[in-house]
């Protein structure tokens, strides 16, 4: 009788990757590049690394930075300056429904269970960024729906005034909001085990944070027609890139100290630098720069700088997940961070 | 699918034994696209029931994943 | 700890050898403990009489109805298991000192010089990272202070797995459920000893309550530095290494003579908990302070118009 099992001769699926001998040839290099430099099991992973898509996720926190800026960006511009930027406003109260829609769609596709996303309202953690996103997130949609419905409303005429005040009213804590869901997401990667994510908890926020309100003011200042409007929007995205870049320089002297930057060596990191600070955040801080030294600001360069923010700002967050399974899956990258020397005050 | 007849004979949590009629036994794990929910399973194992299950094979494990369970 | 053998008393009620029930409160016989709900349960796994035999393995995979998976030979020693995973809860790992850098030694010390086993499990945290993480309240204390996924409510979200130090949980493919060893839950209610301990044949695993373990760990690592294995050590006990960074204790301790990272340990993983606080309010005071920007260029640009 035969037995209908798939045996060994059929070949692994997904299975761990096997060094050779018991030997300790395989094992990475000592300690080549400030990474662990002692024992380790095989060469084998410490850890696993989080069974998320790297695109899925990482886009998920792109869209959730930008509605949550451009929410946030549009509120700020309603609150100062009024019906000048009803167009910026508009355009800022419907990007806002980029994470409740297609955002909150990738996340249940990420579930391996997706059947049962409501599970994620049966409590609320303060211990679990992923609960606290998810209610941020709850709270975002139904304040960024009201105020864009309350938007549309008024752009068609129904009920105007009445409409524009609600739209107001439903902004103000669509921007707290709003604040919250462009920066839990730093709080989420941070606070695992994973050792790249968790090695600069502070820098990381800052640069989720700082980065989503430059894709926002990016966001917003395509299509802006008024030229006031549009180079004031410019430097804020200019102001929010200095920081993106400084909390860059910090996370970067944290990961080298932290024994964390070999897992930066790879494509992953270099996709973050060349694409996400290169492309998304040096180039536009030049082009804006130039633009204003020269005098003249030539609208395609603005085009230019506003996608390149946007493109940099979706690699950055992409290759950050990436380079955090790398880091779980390299024993001596994650045993060198676990030492007692790293662990917190 | 495949499918197969047998009686349930160990459910634990999303898994359970189906012992066939040669007697060999299989190993099953619930899929999440699955109709049927873990709870389902404990009483199937109590009442040694006869079910046939729809399943796909799985690669690298001793094990399918099963769609479908209906008692016969 | 003593090598004298003694019987449990209630053992001679149970003659015969295969019975029609299950023995009330069996674990009084097998383990000397009785089980209650409220206390705090756990493993203390003492590597220096782990012999490698996978009994541990084998019956988990029973008791649990876990598919075998990964079939063939690593060539990494007698670990063809190779890690803990979602249909594995019990891995034994095997350390060949003298054959490393493929030069067997000519010498060997007395005692546990060549060979390292240690049976690796679910460390069951007080302060349990994956439960910590876990969003839908699907990974819970039980009553008998153990970590165990609810699988009628994990999603797969996954955020369990990166949140553990250890590398102990896996979302399986197969079920989108998250998965990893439950300290047999089902046992415990049933007032049985894990499988696990129960089929250990050295007692290198023993079950009981955390306090009495700890007790017995820390006289034999006494008696193993009297008897002249200075390196002993636990891993996971309150101040020592695999405690650290706020994890306060491990409900499933070791008894380790080489570093942790030998074991395919971490020296000193930290609660990622502690990271939320700090991480949340840097990036909204970024943002803070970016809108405070933003209403400075926004209102200047309203004055001059």
């Amino acid at each position: 009788m035969s037995v209908p099992y798939p045996v060994a001769s059929r070949g692994p699926e997904d299975a761990p990757a096997r060094p050779g001998s018991a030997s300790e040839r395989n094992m990475p290099a000592p300690g080549h590049d400030g990474s662990w430099d002692g024992p380790t099991y095989y060469g084998r992973p410490a850890l696993k690394p989080a069974p998320f898509e790297a695109e899925v996720v990482g886009g998920y926190i792109f869209l959730a930075g930008l509605s949550g800026a451009s929410a946030l960006i549009a509120t700020v511009a309603d609150v100062t300056m009024g019906e000048r930027a009803a167009g910026a406003v508009r355009r800022g109260r419907y990007t806002a429904l980029l994470a409740p829609t297609i955002g909150s769609a990738l996340l249940v596709y990420d579930l391996h269970t997706p059947e049962r996303f409501f599970n994620m309202f049966r409590v609320a953690k303060a211990t679990s960024p992923m609960s606290i996103g998810t209610w941020i997130l709850v709270g975002f949609s139904g304040c960024a729906a009201l105020t864009a419905a309350a938007q549309y409303a008024s752009d068609r005429g129904a009920a105007p005034r009445t409409a524009r005040a609600a739209a107001r009213a439903a902004s103000l804590p669509a921007a707290v909001l709003g604040a919250g869901l462009s920066t839990y997401t730093a709080a989420l990667l941070a606070a695992t085990s994973t050792p790249l994510w968790a090695a600069a908890p502070r820098a990381l926020a800052v640069r989720f944070g700082a980065s989503a309100v430059a894709c926002g003011a990016a966001a917003l200042w395509l299509g802006e027609r008024d030229g006031g409007l549009a180079r004031r929007l410019e430097t804020l995205a200019a102001a929010a890139l200095a920081v993106d870049l400084a909390g860059d320089a910090v996370s970067a002297i944290a990961y080298r100290r932290k024994g964390v930057a070999p897992a930066m060596a790879g494509p992953a990191g270099t996709l973050e630098k060349v694409v996400g600070t290169g492309l998304g955040a040096a180039l536009p801080l030049a082009l804006y720069a130039a633009s204003r030294l020269a005098g003249r600001r030539p609208p395609a360069l603005g085009t230019l700088a506003a996608l390149a923010i946007l493109v940099g700002g979706a690699a950055f967050r992409t290759s950050i997940i990436r380079a955090g399974a790398t880091s779980a899956e390299r024993p001596d990258v994650s045993f060198r961070f676990m030492q007692p020397d790293n662990l917190p005050d | 699918m495949p499918t197969m007849s047998g009686v349930v004979t160990i459910a634990q949590e999303s898994r359970f034994q189906l012992t066939d009629e040669k007697g060999v036994s299989h190993l099953f794990l619930l899929s999440p696209h699955a109709l049927a929910e873990d709870d389902d399973l404990e009483p199937l194992q109590r009442e040694q029931a006869r079910v046939r299950v729809t399943y796909e094979p799985a690669r690298n494990i001793l094990g399918y994943r099963a769609r479908r369970i209906e008692r016969i | 700890m003593d090598n004298v053998f003694h019987m449990h008393p209630r053992a001679a009620e149970h003659h015969q050898s295969s019975l029609d029930r299950v023995i009330p409160n069996e674990s009084e016989l097998t383990a000397g403990v009785r089980i209650e709900p409220g206390k705090s349960y756990g493993f203390f796994t003492d590597t220096t009489v782990c012999i490698g035999c996978k009994a541990c393995e084998v019956a988990c995979k029973e008791w649990n109805n876990l598919p075998a998976d990964n079939l063939g030979l690593s060539g990494q020693s007698f670990d063809n298991t190779g890690a803990l995973s979602a249909n594995t809860w019990r891995h034994v790992a095997f350390v060949e000192k003298s054959g490393a850098g493929g030069v067997r030694a000519q010498e060997q010390q007395p005692f546990q010089s060549g060979w390292l086993m240690m049976s690796d499990v679910c460390k069951h945290c007080h302060h349990a990272p994956c439960m910590e993480a876990c969003p839908t309240g699907a990974l819970f204390k039980t009553e008998f202070d153990t970590v165990v996924v609810q699988q009628d409510i994990c999603n797969g979200c996954g955020y369990c797995v990166p949140a553990c130090p250890f590398g102990v949980v896996e979302v399986s493919k197969l079920d989108g459920k998250a998965h990893k060893c439950t300290l047999c839950y089902d046992r415990l209610k049933g007032g049985l000893e894990p499988a696990c301990a129960k089929s250990c044949p050295t007692d290198s695993i023993q079950f009981g309550e955390v306090s009495d373990l700890q007790g017995r760990a820390r006289r034999r690592v006494a008696d193993l530095h009297a008897r002249g294995v200075p390196q002993a050590y636990l891993y996971g006990t309150p101040g020592a290494p695999g405690a650290t960074g706020g994890m306060s204790h491990l409900n499933a301790f070791f008894l380790l003579i080489d570093r942790p990272e030998v074991y395919n340990l971490p020296s000193a993983p930290s609660r990622p908990s502690r990271r939320v606080a700090p991480s949340l309010f840097s990036g909204l005071a970024a943002v803070a302070g970016l809108t405070l920007a933003a209403a400075l260029l926004f209102s200047d640009a309203e004055r001059r118009a």
